[in-house]
């Protein structure tokens, strides 16, 4: 039963029991004496009461140990588990220690004991424990009540399963039973009784409600110290710790090493030592001297780590920092157009030191004297530091004593020859270096003579004056010299010189003796003829008298030669001694060294005369600074000083300019301040710029002169300047002074923290780029001097002879001799990387030489061959060698300039200048396309919102309406993964207008056309549209044109359906494959292709070839041909541009259609509309498109540097700002950029200029007839879209000069050029831009004549009406004029809508208004244009040679035919080609078929001239191939071809063609 | 990454001391270049998933290029400051490889840290040799700049043919 409870049981009375066991253990020993006292309480008897009443506690125990005995039993098995451990190791329990440790325990739990029970006591009247009794506890109770003797059995046998644990309860139990059951059994009654009132029994079987368990806090402590062993602080003893009887032993004390311990604080270690004690009894944590066991102290006593020196210590240059501020994020400019290096901070030190006058107006007389006295003095001084006397008397000794040496024949081994030349050239050399010395020498006594004479007279005027101005003075040395050396050395001298002088004379003696023999020797000869001569006339004196005459006449008569004089030696020795006494000093005459002091006095003013004072109070109201100017702007000044008395001014303020750029000047201006009243500019001085070398610190002082030329006239004892004056009191001797004065000053680079110069780099002084790596390299950022070349040093000082003793070169020939010997020889080159050779796996040829790298390297350098070059293979042998064909090529032609493409060497020579131009421009923005916004990469698609969202809903509800489709926006392609064949461009043919008409001209024709009517199909299909005309005017009921339109681009052909009449309508879609050049769809690449879409008209014409008449019932034998009508030829970048081109063209119709006519004589009076009329030429509607659509590429966004002032810069953008937001459609152009790449406006452009003389000529009476020939000299320049020529960057606007240079352009060109001649032939015209089609974007020009305005265009010559519906300008966004821009505010664009009445502020918004006037700005354009008259001879060969080419080519172009030529036709369409250019092609159809059919009367001639501007071969070729003239198969065919050439002024060109074909009728 | 709340990324490839510019060539690519900013919303990393693209031709081995970073940050004024140094080298053998640089930024004196928690800005070596020869370099006080996390995927050709095994 008791097990099954205790499972239910909780216990919590661990620690009372817990107290218990260890009493039991522990109380073993005294067990006995216990038992002894049990055993006695029975025994006295007497004692019974007492041992009752003492055992009190005992015997109730039992009874409040009831439900602690109850309880027992159920927490016995947990008992049990602890209990199996023992709770103390008892092995532990020896000795001393242990022995008052257990006496000391029992003490304590007495004590514990004593204190439960009288707890226990107190809790006894407390009935709440006992109704807390599980109700099996009751259970067993109720059967100890009934049945007592089971009781006891039930106890005993609690007894016995508890005997061990409770020896003192088993006692008190045993004493219970024996004597008091009773009390048990009542209060179990009682229990009972409780049970049975309070409490429900079947609650009570399952719940228990019991309070928490608490145990007091000191009960729990009291608990844990007995359980817990707490280690004492206290000291142990040393005995404790070692074994017994063993002295501790100090080993450090015997010499051993012993580490220092680490630090623990006693107490601690008091503690450790208790605990070990206690928990290992071994001692084996000790050591001998009984302290713990301890290593070493770890704690090194000094940081490992090295210590990290302070900021201020010296650090290495490589870890050095810079604290640099927060920078706002400034885009980084690599991307691009390099506008050079971000400005640098050079710096320019300029230290003015000083200022002295060397005149002044204010220098009194005195002053002057002292100015001069110094400058004397300056001189002097400067010439005894040079001591060229010195030098140059040295030098004589030196050339003298090589005379000697060379005159000694034992010791010169040369030959005898060379001796002599030596010696003559060191005698000449003597006689120059004396000359030299004698000078100088004289010149150094004059200045000393003039320096003591100056010093006198300044003494003199001193004295004269009575009072001194200034403290100059002057105190001559004598240097005492040894007399008799002295007189010997001079003597020796004299000798010497005279000796020489002797020689020299002597020499020149004998050279005039033999001169003088020589002379003599002629002259007698010349006696001696004459005196033959004399006999033979004496004998022929009477036959010829007036020889006699003539005799004394020639001139030739020579002077008898007089003997040159001996020298005379004394003569020579007086002049010698002469000289020498002049000019040298006298033997024993003492040196005279002059030393000039400021020591003297200066007389004060109140001893002064007046003037005197006036003019030093003068002096002190002046004061004088310095401006200093870079670049010719002031940078700063000095501070403004008082004039000293002397005249000299200190400054010694050293200005520091951060310059940006390379200087280019640099000036002072010397500014004077009298009084308060204004400065004046003294003088300039213009201080040269510093060499590289020059860094500060290093520069001298310079002092640099400066003079003015104002003129002062002063009232007091200044002399002034400008005036002239005089020292002698009757005024002769004057003197003219001008203010004069020096700067001391220095300039020199500063020096960067770094040590390196401040100094602009020298490539900024010719601009150019630079790449960043020049910057660091040091030698190229600072400099070098030509000094610096040793070689190139020592080169010229060995060409110019330098003079290696002369003193003023002995530094340069120092330098030069330690540079050129050996021992500071520098090898100039430097091996960093010694092993790298050997390491390397390929030599750089090898890797040069792979073909692949070259691929990859030129693709991604873009180079244009290679750009987007799509896939490279990856071997080497798969790439070909032919790949780099084109690109070497064009290296190795980049300068040569070739001429068999281009014929006419000016052109080719532009197209070289513009292919460079092109390449330059495109790699410069190249790099700045690959700058991207943020636009460019992330498409963010707009969120929709709510009015979005709403009409969507609504489209939802909305009708569907199948007839009336929508245009749907189609989807655009980037061309990036297009290749061949993607591409489609789709052309639809609508209708035409006004085809020219078939003319019925003989009656040989009349039969062909018959037959074809009969045999076309077409013509049964649609009688309706043609019968009532042909019945009407043809009576023949003939055709009058059967038009089809044939579309070629890229060699590719298409063709429609043939249709009838003049008026016909197709309607038809054509289809033509598109290809890019080399496969590359970027859009760079297909913005330059420059191929054309041909669009022609034929005339399909059959004929009858049947031979014989009788088989027409049965067969049908026509030929077709076909005859060009005209063209419209639309450029592909204009397509590309646009995305779809839509609208009416006019047909480009060669002026003669032989057997063709205008319809309109027959249209006319048959009442067509009267709007088509008017109009002359045939046109055409077309829409074209690509398919996919192309994403055009877009301009560059870069901002293009500009000149123009940044107000108006602003005001062109807030200008187009407005006029985008109003009409965002129009063009507005304000700024264009120019060819050099610079923003300019756009006004500059437009001013009068001339047309070409010739063109003025032509119709002098008439002003539309001069303007149309104008227009059509402007239309032949060659037009060539600047999108092709730089590609998808920007439109560049050339000059007029420019544009006339290079011969090609686009319409703005063409626009500026015909408005600039408009304007001055003195006519209203403004630049119109708008859109045109097939143009797109473009310019044209608008005239005002009397009444009305014409529109021209500049590409074509063509003018039309304002009101013509056939004008191609389709809209008109602005207006511009030489000083202005209107921009169009009116409702509509179409120029048909709009009021050309530029005043209305209304309709026309002007750019410069009241608020922003003309601020006058200068046109870009040059004053005047020059022409050259082309070169006819030049323009007669390229027409021959354009001629033969086109000949070939079409001989080419039929290759399975013959081709015959037929010459006569040829020539007779030569003689009429000028005639077409004469008349411009106008007006001469008539007479022309006439004349051919007068001399081809037996030909079916079909033929045209074609006409257009030269620009180079190839249009012409196209254009001549488009025609197809060379289609013709016809056997018989016969062909011919004239080219004519007309050139007009600035070789533009306008060329000629005639091609046709002739068949032979039978 | 670092505490930074907007970062910018400089990177230069393979800027080779001049010696050994002759050994490695650069076909295409760009040398160095510089990333987008990224303000990290969530988190303390950054992500610029800048892509570099470099093919190198090599004769020797010397010179094997590295990559060197510089990391800044820009504060709400929109300016930038240095935050941290770094460079390693592209590993030899060929596939992908994800590459942790450390980087470190110098410290400056106590004034210079004041100045730069306050007003922005901060040292910056004057001379970017420090950077990676370290041998003086741990006279210079330096915080750590975070770690800058590179993934490259290399392809090596013609390695086997010289020789030297990746």
């Amino acid at each position: 039963m008791n097990p099954q409870e205790e499972k239910v049981k909780i216990i919590t009375e661990e620690f009372v029991e817990n107290d218990e066991d260890a009493d039991v253990g522990r109380q073993k020993t005294s067990r006995v004496q216990r038992r002894k006292r049990k055993k006695q309480l029975p025994t006295a008897g007497p004692d019974e009461m007492v041992s009752e009443k003492s055992h009190l506690g005992d015997q109730q125990e039992p009874g409040h140990e009831d439900p602690n005995a109850d309880a027992r039993p159920l927490s016995m098995p947990t008992r049990r588990g602890p209990r199996s451990l023992p709770p103390i190791p008892s092995a532990s329990r020896t000795g001393f220690a242990e022995f008052s440790m257990r006496e000391r325990m029992r003490e304590k739990l007495q004590a514990a004991r004593s204190k439960a029970e009288s707890a226990l006591l107190q809790e006894i009247p407390t009935p709440r424990p006992r109704r807390l009794r599980s109700p099996s506890e009751k259970e067993l109770e109720t059967e100890f009540g009934t049945e007592p003797g089971g009781k006891i059995q039930t106890t005993q046998q609690e007894d016995d399963s508890q005997s061990y644990s409770r020896v003192k309860f088993r006692d008190s139990v045993r004493k219970i039973k024996s004597k008091t059951p009773d009390e048990e059994e009542l209060l179990d009654d009682k229990d009972a009784v409780d049970f049975l009132l309070g409490l429900d029994r079947g609650a009570e079987d399952i719940v228990a409600v019991r309070p928490a368990d608490y145990e007091s806090v000191h009960i729990r402590l009291q608990k844990e110290k007995e359980l817990l062993f707490i280690p004492s602080r206290r000291t142990v003893p040393t005995y404790k710790k070692l074994p017994e009887n063993v002295q501790p032993r100090f080993l450090e004390d015997e010499g051993l090493y012993i580490g220092a311990r680490l630090e623990v604080p006693r107490t601690n270690q008091n503690i450790m030592e208790n605990r070990l004690l206690m928990q290992e009894p071994g001692r084996r944590w000790f050591g001998d001297d009984g302290r713990i066991l301890a290593l070493p102290n770890p704690i090194k006593p000094f940081p490992s780590r090295p210590l990290v020196l302070s900021q201020e210590q010296d650090i290495k240059a490589e870890l050095e920092t810079l604290y640099k501020k927060a920078v706002k994020y400034v885009h980084r400019s690599q991307h691009m157009i390099g506008s050079g290096d971000p400005p640098g901070n050079f710096q320019l030190d300029i230290d003015i030191s000083g200022l002295i006058f060397t005149h002044h107006p204010c220098f009194s007389r005195e002053h002057v004297l002292a100015a001069k006295l110094a400058q004397l003095y300056d001189q002097y001084l400067a010439r005894r530091q040079r001591n060229k006397a010195k030098f140059l008397t040295d030098k004589l000794q030196a050339l003298r004593n090589a005379v000697q040496m060379s005159l000694n024949p034992a010791k010169t081994p040369k030959s005898l020859d060379t001796t002599r030349r030596a010696i003559n050239e060191y005698k000449s050399e003597i006689r120059q270096t004396r000359k030299l010395r004698d000078i100088e020498q004289e010149k150094d006594r004059t200045l000393l003579k003039t320096i003591i004479k100056v010093w006198k007279e300044m003494k003199s005027l001193r004295e004269f004056q009575r009072f001194t101005n200034t403290p100059l003075k002057l105190v001559l040395r004598k240097e005492k010299v040894d007399q008799k050396a002295d007189e010997e050395a001079y003597e020796a001298e004299v000798q010497a010189e005279i000796s020489e002088l002797l020689e020299e004379h002597r020499e020149e003696y004998e050279q005039r003796m033999d001169e003088y023999r020589s002379a003599h020797q002629q002259w007698k000869a010349w006696k001696k003829a004459q005196r033959t001569k004399k006999k033979k006339k004496k004998q022929g004196v009477e036959e010829h008298p007036d020889d006699e005459m003539e005799e004394p006449y020639p001139g030739e008569d020579p002077v008898k030669p007089v003997p040159p004089e001996p020298t005379n030696q004394a003569v020579i020795e007086q002049e010698v001694r002469e000289r020498a006494a002049q000019s040298r000093r006298r033997p024993g005459e003492p040196m005279l060294v002059p030393e000039l002091s400021l020591a003297g006095s200066v007389t004060p003013n109140d001893q002064c005369p007046r003037v005197e004072v006036l003019r030093r109070e003068d002096v002190k109201r002046r004061s004088v600074y310095l401006k200093v100017l870079f670049n010719d702007k002031e940078v700063s000044r000095t501070n403004s000083r008082p004039l000293g008395a002397d005249f000299r001014v200190h400054f010694g303020q050293i200005f520091n300019l951060q310059i940006v750029n390379w200087p280019e000047s640099l000036t002072l201006q010397v500014y004077e301040t009298v009084g308060h009243s204004g400065t004046t500019l003294l003088a300039e001085v213009f201080l040269p710029i510093p060499e590289t070398t020059v860094v500060t610190g290093r520069a001298p002082l310079e002092e640099v002169e400066f003079s003015s030329n104002q003129h002062v006239t002063l009232d007091h004892e200044g002399v002034g300047s400008g005036v002239p004056f005089s020292f002698e009191a009757d005024g002769s001797n004057q003197l003219t002074l001008m203010t004069s004065g020096k700067v001391s000053n220095s300039v020199s680079w500063a020096i960067g923290e770094n040590g390196i110069p401040l100094i602009p780099p020298l490539s900024q002084q010719n601009i150019g780029f630079r790449s960043a790596l020049k910057r660091a390299d040091a030698i190229s950022s600072i400099g070098t001097s030509g000094l610096t070349d040793m070689k190139k040093l020592a080169k010229w000082a060995a060409e110019s002879k330098l003079d290696p003793n002369d003193p003023n070169n002995a530094p340069l020939m120092q330098l030069i001799l330690v540079a050129t010997s050996g021992e500071s020889y520098v090898p100039d080159f430097f091996r960093l990387e010694q092993l790298q050779q050997e390491f390397n796996f390929v030599s750089d040829e090898e890797l040069n030489r792979s073909k692949r790298f070259r691929l990859l390297r030129l693709r991604s350098q873009e180079v244009p061959e290679f750009r987007n070059y799509k896939q490279i293979p990856v071997y080497d042998r798969e790439i070909m060698e032919k790949v780099f064909q084109d690109y070497e090529k064009r290296l190795r032609d980049r300068n040569v300039i070739e001429t068999k493409d281009h014929i006419d060497t000016h052109r080719a020579i532009v197209a070289k200048y513009l292919q460079q131009v092109r390449e330059s421009v495109i790699n410069r923005f190249l790099i700045a396309k690959h700058h991207f916004l943020l636009a460019d990469l992330i498409v963010e698609e707009e969120v929709p919102n709510i009015s979005i969202l709403g009409l969507r809903l609504f489209k939802l509800a909305e009708q569907k309406r199948p007839l009336r489709p929508r245009r749907k926006g189609r989807k655009k392609v980037t061309a990036q993964n297009l290749s061949d064949g993607d591409i489609k461009l789709l052309v639809n043919i609508i209708r035409a207008y006004d085809i020219p008409v078939r003319k019925p001209i003989t009656s040989k024709f009349q039969q062909p056309p018959r037959s074809s009517r009969t045999f076309s199909e077409k013509q049964a299909a649609s009688p309706t549209t043609h019968s009532p005309t042909h019945s009407a005017d043809y009576p023949l009921s003939q055709v009058l044109v059967r038009p089809f339109v044939e579309v070629s681009f890229q060699r590719t052909i298409c063709h429609t359906t043939t249709a009838d009449g003049p008026n016909p309508s197709w309607n038809e879609e054509l289809e033509l494959p598109f290809r890019a050049p080399n496969g590359n769809y970027s859009t760079t690449s297909l913005q330059s292709v420059k191929d054309d879409v041909f669009i022609n008209i034929f005339d399909e014409v059959l004929y009858d070839v049947l031979e014989d008449d009788r088989e027409r019932a049965s067969g049908i034998h026509t030929r077709i041909e076909r005859h060009w009508l005209g063209c419209v030829k639309i450029p592909f970048s204009t397509i590309y541009f646009q995305a779809k081109i839509d609208g009416t063209f006019k047909i480009d119709t060669p002026p003669v259609l032989l057997g063709y006519s205008k319809e309109q004589s027959v249209v006319a009076e048959r009442g067509f509309d009267p709007v088509r009329s008017l109009s002359e030429g045939s046109y055409i509607t077309l829409f074209i498109t690509m398919e996919p659509q192309l994403v055009p590429g877009e301009s560059v966004r870069e901002k293009f540097d500009s000149q123009e002032d940044e107000k108006l810069l602003q005001a062109t953008e807030k200008f187009q700002a407005e006029c985008a937001l109003k009409f965002p459609n129009r063009q507005c152009l304000t700024t264009v950029i120019d060819i050099s790449g610079k923003t300019v406006f756009i006004t500059r452009y437009l001013k009068p200029l001339n047309p070409p003389q010739e063109l003025l000529n032509a119709y002098p009476n008439n002003p539309q007839a001069t303007a149309e020939l104008v227009a059509r000299y402007v239309s032949l320049i060659p037009f060539l879209p600047d999108t092709v020529s730089f590609a998808g960057i920007c439109d560049l606007w050339s000059t007029s000069d420019q544009f006339l240079d290079l011969l090609a352009g686009d319409e703005e060109e063409h626009a500026v050029l015909l408005c600039n001649y408009f304007l001055s032939l003195g006519k209203k015209a403004w630049l119109m831009m708008g859109n045109a089609i097939p143009e797109g974007p473009t310019a044209y020009v608008l005239t005002r004549e009397q009444s009305h305005y014409l529109i021209w265009n500049p590409c074509s010559g063509h003018f039309y009406g304002q009101f013509d519906t056939f004008c191609p300008l389709k809209s008109v966004g602005c207006l511009i004029g030489p000083d202005n821009i209107w921009f169009n505010i009116q409702r509509h664009d179409s120029p048909l809508r709009i009021n050309f009445d530029i005043t209305k502020p209304k309709l026309w918004k002007s750019f410069f208004s009241r608020s922003l006037p003309y601020p006058g700005l200068s046109s870009v354009q040059p004053e005047e244009l020059i022409y050259q008259r082309t070169d006819k001879a030049a323009a007669a060969e390229l027409q021959d040679r354009i001629e033969k080419i086109l000949k070939e080519k079409i001989m080419d172009w039929r290759p399975r035919h013959l081709t015959r030529w037929n010459r006569y036709c040829t020539s007779t369409l030569r003689h009429f080609l000028p005639l077409l250019e004469r008349s411009q092609g106008e007006d001469v159809e008539d007479d022309h078929r006439a004349e051919l059919l007068k001399q081809l009367g037996d030909y079916r001639f079909s033929g045209f001239p074609l006409h257009m501007p030269y620009s180079e071969l190839k249009p012409l070729i196209e254009a001549v191939y488009s025609t197809g003239v060379h289609n013709i198969d016809v056997p018989n065919v016969e062909f011919a071809l004239a080219v004519y050439i007309h050139p007009y002024p600035k070789n533009v060109l306008s060329v000629w063609i005639y091609v046709a074909s002739l068949i032979r009728n039978r | 990454m670092g505490p930074w709340s907007a970062v910018l990324l400089y990177t230069q490839h393979g800027e080779q001391c001049l010696a050994h510019r002759a050994a490695w060539k650069l076909l295409s690519g760009v040398r160095e270049g510089q990333t987008q900013v990224d303000t990290p919303q969530v988190g303390d990393m950054a992500y610029w998933s800048h892509p570099i693209d470099l093919h190198f031709a090599t004769k020797g081995l010397q010179g094997w290029p590295r990559l060197h970073l510089q990391v800044w940050s820009q504060d709400s004024f929109g300016r930038c400051q240095l935050a941290g140094y770094g460079f390693c080298h592209v590993p030899s053998s060929p596939g992908t490889h994800q590459l942790d640089c450390p980087t470190w930024r110098p410290l400056g004196s106590w004034r210079e840290q004041l100045a730069r928690a306050f007003v922005g800005g901060g040292p910056q070596l004057l001379h970017g040799d420090a950077i990676y020869s370290g041998a003086d370099r741990y006279r210079l006080h330096t915080a750590a700049g975070g770690t800058v996390h590179l993934e490259l995927g290399l392809l090596l050709r013609h390695f086997d043919r010289y020789g030297v095994e990746c």
